[in-house]
C-alpha cells in the first residue's frame, strides 16, 4: 500500500492520496494520470494490468488498487 | 403518450416501432446499413458470450497447465470474433466516409506520376447517424469482448439500444450497461420526468432555433465572402461559429435527451459547459463527451497499454528519467486519439488539420506543464485568482476558436487562407454599423441574439458555480414554474420556428 500511495504521491503531488476516495469517478486522477499510474504500478509489482482492468472501481482508492494487484499478483 | 397507454411488457416494443418508423421515414435504402450493423455486433457479441461460457466450462475440468493452453486458444478466438465485427463495421464505415477521399488523396499523388491510371470513385450518399451508431454498437462488442458484460439473447431488444430514435441522428453515443436496461424496462408515467423532458426539449429548442440559427446568418455571410472583411470580422465570425455549433449541436442533444427523459430514460450527458473549460484538454472532457469517452476507452487505453507501448513506455522512463519519460509514450497516443477524432468528423484533410491542432496543443501541455508552471512563478501569477481563471477561460475559447478555422472552412487551403488573411489583416476595417449591417441580420435579431446567449451565459455561471436552473425552478411557486415554460413556448413561436424568412436548418453533427 505504501509503494502505491509513494507513485501516486510522484505522479500528482498536488493531492493526499491518504484523504481522497473516487479518485476516478471525481476526475481527481484523469485517462493521462491514469495510463502513467498503470506503467509505474506495473514496474513496480511485477504485474499485467490489461485494458479490461482499467474501470473505475479498481483505481476510485489506494485500497482498490491494492485489491487489483493482490487479485492480478494471485493469478485472478 | 401511447407508450404509457400500452401493457408495461411491451413499452420496448413502442420505442423499437417508433425507431423503425422514424428511420424509414429517413430513407428505405439506408436502412441496410443499419441492419448490417445491427446483425453483425448482435452476433459477434452472442459469439463470444457462447466462447466464454465453453472457457468456464471446460476450465473446470482442466489441470492448471492445460488451464493455460486453453484459455490462451480461446483468447485467441475470441480476438478473431471481435477484430472481425470491428472490420465489417468500420469497413463499412470506411468505405461509404472515407473512400472518396482516399481515392481523390491517391488520385492525386498518383496523377505526379501517371495519367493512365484513375481510381474508380462510388456515389453513395452517408446513411444518417452512421458513424453513431456503428460507434455504440461497436463499442458494446468490445465490452462483451472485455467481459464487462453479458451479450443481448433478443436481438429485437438489442436493435433497440441501436436505434432507439432520439440518439440515433447525432448521438449521444450510448453504453449498452447504462441504456439498454432502462429502453427494455417498463416505465410508469410520472408527470415530473415528463416536465424535466419537456423543460429540457424547450431549453435545447432555444438554443438552436433562436440562438444556432440566428448566428449560422453572420457565420455563412463572413465564411462565404471572407475576402470582404479585415482579420478582426473574420475572427468574429469564427467566434461566431463556436457559438452556432455549440447551440445547434447540444440543442440538439438536449432535445434528444428531453424526448427520452419524458418516457423515464435516461440518456448520456454530451456536454458540460465546455466554453468553461480552463484547458483544452478539460474543454475535450466537456465537449460531445460521449464521443470523448469512447475514444479514451476503446482507443486511447488499448493504445497505450499495447505491449509496444508498454515497451516503449519503459524505455522512456529509463532513458528519460522523470516526467518526460512518464509521459511520452501518453502524448504519442494522445495524438494518435486526436488524429482518428478529427478523421471522424469526416474524410477532409481539414479535418486531419482539425485533430493534428488539437493533438499538438494537448501534447505540448502536457509536455512542457512544469515548465509554464515556472514561468507563472516568475512572474509572481497568482494560480487560484479569479483573473488567473478567466483568464484561462478565454485562452481557451480562443484556442477551440482558432481550430474552428479548419471544420468550418470549406476546406483546408480556404482555411489556411482565412488564419492568413485574420493575421495580416487584422485591423484593416473596424465594425461599423454598415459593416455590421452586412452580416444578414436586423437589429431586433441582433438583440435577440444577444439577450438569448447572455441568457445562456447565466445559466452556465449558475451551473459552473455548482447550481441548477431546474432545481432553482423547482423552488418556485406552481404558477410561476409554469409561467415559465409558457413564455420559453412564446419566445421559440416568436423567434424561433414562424419566424419569417427562416428555414430551421438541419442539425450541423448529423452529417458527421
Amino acid at each position: 500500500m505504501d509503494k502505491i500511495l509513494q507513485i501516486l504521491s510522484e505522479l500528482r503531488p498536488d493531492v493526499d492520496f491518504t484523504k481522497v476516495d473516487n479518485l476516478v469517478e471525481d476526475e481527481v486522477i484523469d485517462s493521462f494520470d491514469l495510463v502513467a499510474l498503470v506503467g509505474e504500478l506495473c514496474d513496480a509489482f511485477d504485474v499485467e494490468i490489461g485494458v479490461e482492468d482499467l474501470v473505475p472501481e479498481n483505481f476510485n482508492s489506494v485500497q482498490s488498487i491494492w485489491n487489483l494487484i493482490q487479485v492480478i499478483q494471485e493469478g485472478r | 403518450m401511447i407508450y404509457f397507454m400500452v401493457p408495461r411488457k411491451i413499452q420496448w416494443v413502442i420505442l423499437l416501432a417508433a425507431s423503425c418508423f422514424f428511420y424509414l421515414c429517413s430513407g428505405v435504402k439506408i436502412i441496410f446499413f443499419l441492419l448490417f450493423s445491427t446483425a453483425t455486433t448482435f452476433l459477434a457479441a452472442l459469439m463470444l458470450g457462447r466462447l466464454s461460457a465453453d472457457q468456464k466450462l471446460k476450465m473446470n475440468q482442466l489441470s492448471s497447465d492445460e488451464k493455460k493452453l486453453v484459455n490462451e486458444l480461446f483468447k485467441k478466438k475470441k480476438r478473431l470474433v471481435v477484430v472481425a465485427a470491428l472490420l465489417l463495421n468500420f469497413g463499412l464505415l470506411f468505405i461509404l466516409k472515407y473512400y472518396g477521399f482516399v481515392a481523390e488523396s491517391l488520385q492525386a499523388a498518383l496523377s505526379m506520376v501517371t495519367d493512365s491510371f484513375s481510381i474508380p470513385q462510388i456515389g453513395i450518399l452517408l446513411p444518417l447517424g452512421i458513424s453513431f451508431y456503428i460507434f455504440q454498437s461497436t463499442g458494446y462488442v468490445i465490452d462483451v469482448y472485455r467481459g464487462k458484460y453479458e451479450p443481448d439473447k433478443n436481438p429485437f431488444k438489442f436493435a433497440l439500444f441501436v436505434w432507439f430514435f432520439p440518439q440515433i441522428v447525432q448521438g449521444p453515443i450510448g453504453r449498452h450497461d447504462k441504456l439498454a436496461h432502462q429502453l427494455y424496462s417498463p416505465h410508469r408515467f410520472d408527470a415530473d420526468k415528463m416536465k424535466y423532458g419537456l423543460q429540457l426539449i424547450l431549453w435545447g429548442y432555444f438554443k438552436k432555433l433562436v440562438i444556432a440559427d440566428r448566428a449560422a446568418v453572420v457565420v455563412n455571410q463572413i465564411f462565404g465572402n471572407y475576402t470582404d472583411y479585415s482579420g478582426a470580422i473574420i475572427f468574429f465570425g469564427v467566434f461566431m461559429y463556436s457559438i452556432q455549433i455549440y447551440c445547434d449541436f447540444s440543442g440538439g442533444i438536449d432535445i434528444a435527451r428531453g424526448i427520452a427523459q419524458g418516457s423515464g430514460i435516461e440518456l448520456a450527458e454530451n456536454f458540460r459547459r465546455p466554453y468553461f473549460a480552463t484547458s483544452l484538454s478539460d474543454f475535450w472532457r466537456r465537449w460531445h463527451i460521449t464521443l470523448g469517452s469512447w475514444m479514451r476507452d476503446y482507443l486511447f487505453y488499448p493504445i497505450s497499454l499495447s505491449k509496444p507501448f508498454v515497451k516503449l513506455g519503459r524505455k522512456a522512463r529509463k532513458r528519460f528519467p522523470g516526467r518526460t519519460g512518464k509521459i511520452l509514450p501518453t502524448s504519442i497516443a494522445t495524438f494518435i486519439v486526436f488524429f482518428v477524432i478529427g478523421l471522424w468528423h469526416g474524410g477532409n484533410w481539414k479535418y486531419v488539420f482539425f485533430g493534428l491542432y488539437n493533438g499538438v496543443i494537448i501534447t505540448f501541455s502536457l509536455i512542457y506543464e512544469p515548465t509554464y508552471q515556472r514561468i507563472c512563478d516568475r512572474l509572481h501569477i497568482n494560480r487560484e485568482s479569479k483573473s488567473w481563471y478567466a483568464f484561462r477561460i478565454l485562452r481557451t475559447l480562443a484556442i477551440v476558436t482558432v481550430g474552428r478555422y479548419f471544420t468550418r472552412g470549406n476546406d483546408l487551403v480556404t482555411a489556411l487562407l482565412m488564419i492568413k488573411r485574420t493575421i495580416l489583416y487584422f485591423g484593416t476595417g473596424s465594425m461599423t454599423a454598415a459593416t455590421i449591417s452586412t452580416f444578414g441580420l436586423s437589429n431586433s435579431d441582433w438583440a435577440v441574439l444577444i439577450v438569448s446567449v447572455m441568457v445562456m451565459i447565466a445559466a452556465g455561471v449558475l451551473e459552473e458555480r455548482g447550481g441548477n436552473v431546474r432545481v432553482e425552478l423547482e423552488k418556485r411557486k406552481p404558477i410561476l414554474q409554469i409561467a415559465v415554460i409558457v413564455i420559453a413556448i412564446i419566445v421559440l413561436t416568436a423567434f424561433g420556428i414562424f419566424r419569417e424568412g427562416y428555414i430551421a436548418s438541419e442539425f450541423i453533427y448529423r452529417q458527421f
